[in-house]
C-alpha cells in the first residue's frame, strides 16, 4: 500500500511538538459498503477488502456470528441502524463517504464527522476508560508513539454495525487503533479489531485517508435525520 | 454495561420539561393552587428549569493558548439557559414554560421586535405547531441558541479554531478564527456558517447561512433564511465569560435585537463530556399530545 511504502517522512509538528494530523480527511474507498471483498449491488459499489490479517481478506467469524451475519445483510435495510441516522459508532465512522475533520490540543484529539454532526474525541491526557457506561460512539483514549496515534476504543454499544453489509459486533468488542501521517496527504489508518464473543481471532483492516487539498475545503453538515423526516420515513 | 441511553437522560432533562408540562397542564395559577412546585399535582415547567448554571466565582486571569488565543478550554455552563425555554421574557406561564425571564436586554421590554405577521407566526407555532419543535426532532440547534444549550458545553482551542462541543446531541460547533470568508450564500444549514476573529479579547463570530428551520427556544420563537447573528464572546477571567448576540433580519423584525448573559465555569476539574444520544432514543414526540392546544403530528411511539 502506497502509505506504507512512503518510508522517512516525518509529519508537520504542533505546537506542543506531536505528529500534526491536522486538516479535513476521507476515504476513497467502498469500505463503508462491506468491509470484505465484494461485488455491486444498486447504490453499493463493488471494493476489494480493506482486511489484512486474516490474509484471506474475510472477517474471521464464529459459526453462529457467521450466520447471523447472513441474516443482517438479507434484512440490512430494515437492520442497519444507520438507515435510522443513529450515531455509527467506530471504526465505522472513520470510513462513511464523509468527510472528517482532525483537530488537535495537547489534551484532546477530536473527530468531527460531517455524517450528523458525529463528534469523536481521543483523550491523550493518560486517563483510563470509564466502568460501566457504554457510548455509541465508544470511549477512545489515545497516545504517540512516535510518529503514530494509537488509540484505545472500548465502552461501544452493541447495536453498530461495521459496514452496510451486516457485519457486526457485540459489547466486547475492543479495538486499537493506529493513524500515522505516511505521506503530507495521506493517513495509513489501520484497525486491529477483537471481540471473543464473535470471532475467532482479533483481525485488522487497513485503509488511506486523503486529504482534501481544495483551498475551501470546509465540513458541511449532513443532518440524518432530518432528511428522513423530510422523506417521510419514521426513524424506527 | 450499564445503557447511558437517551431514553434515561431524557427523563431528567429537556423531555421531562416537555413530558410533565404537555402533559393536559393547568397553567401556573392552578399548579399553585394544587400546592405548586414539587408538591403533587400536575407540575409546572418551573420545575425543571432553568438547567443547572456555575455559581458566579471571580476567577484566575486567563492564560493564552499556543497560537495566543485568550484560553478558554473547558467546560461551561450559561448562566441565561432558561432561554432555551423561552427566550423572551415571559412574566406569566404559558403551556409548558414556566413564568421567567429570557435573555433579551434589547429592546428594555425583553421581547422580540416582531413584524406583526411573523408576531402571529410565532404565537401560531407555539399554540398549535408546538410539535414542530425543532428539538424535539434532535434537530441540531442553530446560532445563538447553542450558546444557550442546555447541559452546557465544552470549548476546546485547537490552532485556528474556537469549538463548542454540546452534550445535548453530542455535537461540535466550528469557529474557524483564522480570516477565511462565510461559504457561498447558497448553502443553508442548521447550525449556519460562523467565522470568527478575536477583536482584543473579544472573540467576535459572525454567522450566516442559517435554513430557517431552528428554533430560539421551544415557545415558537421561529427563526428565517434570512438571520444573521454577530456574537461576542468576552471571558472575564478564568471561571467567568460574557455573552452578547445581535440578531437581525429584516424580513420579520423591526429592529436587531440583543441577547447578553453569563458564562460560568463548571466547578468539576474532572468532568468529561458525556453523549446525550438524541435521535438513538427520542421520545420527546409523544410529549407533544393533543389537548396543549396543538394536535400531535406524530404518532406516539
Amino acid at each position: 500500500m502506497a502509505g506504507q511504502n512512503f518510508k522517512g517522512y516525518t509529519a508537520p509538528r504542533t505546537a506542543d511538538g506531536k505528529p500534526d494530523l491536522q486538516g479535513v480527511w476521507q476515504v476513497m474507498n467502498t469500505a463503508a459498503v462491506n468491509l470484505e471483498d465484494h461485488i455491486a449491488l444498486l447504490d453499493m459499489p463493488a471494493g476489494r477488502s480493506v482486511i489484512v490479517d486474516p490474509p484471506d481478506g474475510k472477517i474471521p467469524y464464529q459459526p453462529a456470528a457467521a450466520q447471523k451475519q447472513k441474516e443482517n445483510f438479507k434484512n440490512r435495510a430494515k437492520l442497519d441502524l444507520l438507515n435510522q441516522c443513529f450515531i455509527p459508532g467506530v471504526p465505522r465512522v472513520m470510513y462513511l463517504p464523509f468527510p472528517m475533520q482532525i483537530v488537535q490540543t495537547p489534551k484532546y484529539v477530536l473527530v468531527a464527522s460531517e455524517f450528523a454532526h458525529t463528534l469523536r474525541m481521543i483523550y491523550m491526557d493518560g486517563s483510563k476508560h470509564p466502568p460501566d457506561v457504554d457510548f455509541w460512539i465508544g470511549d477512545s483514549r489515545g497516545h504517540w508513539e512516535g510518529e503514530t496515534l494509537v488509540v484505545d476504543v472500548a465502552n461501544l454499544n452493541p447495536d453498530t454495525w461495521f459496514d452496510r453489509s451486516g457485519n457486526f459486533h457485540s459489547d466486547a468488542l475492543h479495538i486499537v487503533e493506529r493513524l500515522t501521517r505516511t505521506e503530507p496527504d495521506l493517513i495509513t489508518y489501520q484497525a486491529t479489531l477483537e471481540d471473543a464473543k464473535v470471532f475467532t481471532r482479533p483481525w485488522t483492516i487497513r485503509m488511506l485517508l486523503y486529504r482534501h487539498r481544495e483551498p475551501n475545503a470546509k465540513l458541511l453538515e449532513y443532518e440524518c435525520n432530518a432528511y428522513l423526516e423530510d422523506a417521510g420515513k419514521e426513524n424506527r | 454495561m450499564k445503557r447511558l441511553n437517551t431514553l434515561n437522560l431524557l427523563v431528567a432533562s429537556v423531555a421531562a420539561a416537555a413530558l410533565m408540562a404537555f402533559a393536559p397542564v393547568p397553567g401556573a395559577g392552578q399548579d399553585k393552587q394544587k400546592g405548586g412546585k414539587g408538591k403533587g399535582g400536575p407540575p409546572g415547567a418551573e420545575q425543571y428549569g432553568p438547567y443547572y448554571a456555575a455559581p458566579v466565582t471571580p476567577g484566575e486571569p486567563l492564560g493564552r493558548t499556543p497560537d495566543g488565543q485568550p484560553d478558554m478550554q473547558g467546560f461551561w455552563t450559561p448562566r441565561f439557559n432558561q432561554a432555551v425555554f423561552e427566550v423572551q421574557n415571559h412574566p406569566t406561564a404559558q403551556p409548558g414554560i414556566g413564568p421567567g425571564k429570557g435573555a433579551i436586554v434589547d429592546p428594555a421590554d425583553g421581547r422580540i421586535p416582531y413584524k406583526p405577521e411573523a408576531a402571529a407566526k410565532a404565537k401560531e407555532l407555539f399554540t398549535k405547531q408546538i410539535y414542530l419543535e425543532p428539538e424535539a426532532h434532535c434537530f441540531v440547534s442553530g446560532v445563538p441558541h447553542a450558546a444557550y444549550q442546555q447541559f452546557g458545553y465544552q470549548i476546546v482551542q485547537p490552532a485556528g479554531y474556537v469549538l463548542f462541543l454540546t452534550e445535548y446531541a453530542h455535537t461540535y460547533r466550528a469557529i474557524p478564527t483564522d480570516g477565511r470568508p462565510h461559504i457561498s450564500p447558497n448553502i443553508k444549514l442548521f447550525r449556519g456558517d460562523s467565522v470568527g476573529k478575536w477583536d482584543g479579547g473579544t472573540l467576535v463570530i459572525d454567522t450566516t447561512n442559517q435554513n430557517g428551520k431552528t428554533w430560539f427556544d421551544m415557545a415558537g420563537n421561529f427563526t428565517t433564511q434570512g438571520i444573521h447573528v454577530v456574537e461576542r464572546i468576552t471571558p472575564v477571567d478564568s471561571n467567568n465569560i460574557n455573552y452578547e448576540a445581535v440578531v437581525d433580519d429584516a424580513s420579520i423584525y423591526t429592529q436587531p435585537w440583543k441577547i447578553a448573559g453569563q458564562i460560568g465555569r463548571h466547578p468539576d476539574k474532572n468532568m468529561e463530556l458525556m453523549e446525550f444520544a438524541c435521535v438513538e432514543g427520542n421520545q420527546d414526540l409523544v410529549h407533544y399530545t393533543e389537548g396543549v392546544g396543538g394536535k400531535a403530528k406524530e404518532k406516539a411511539r
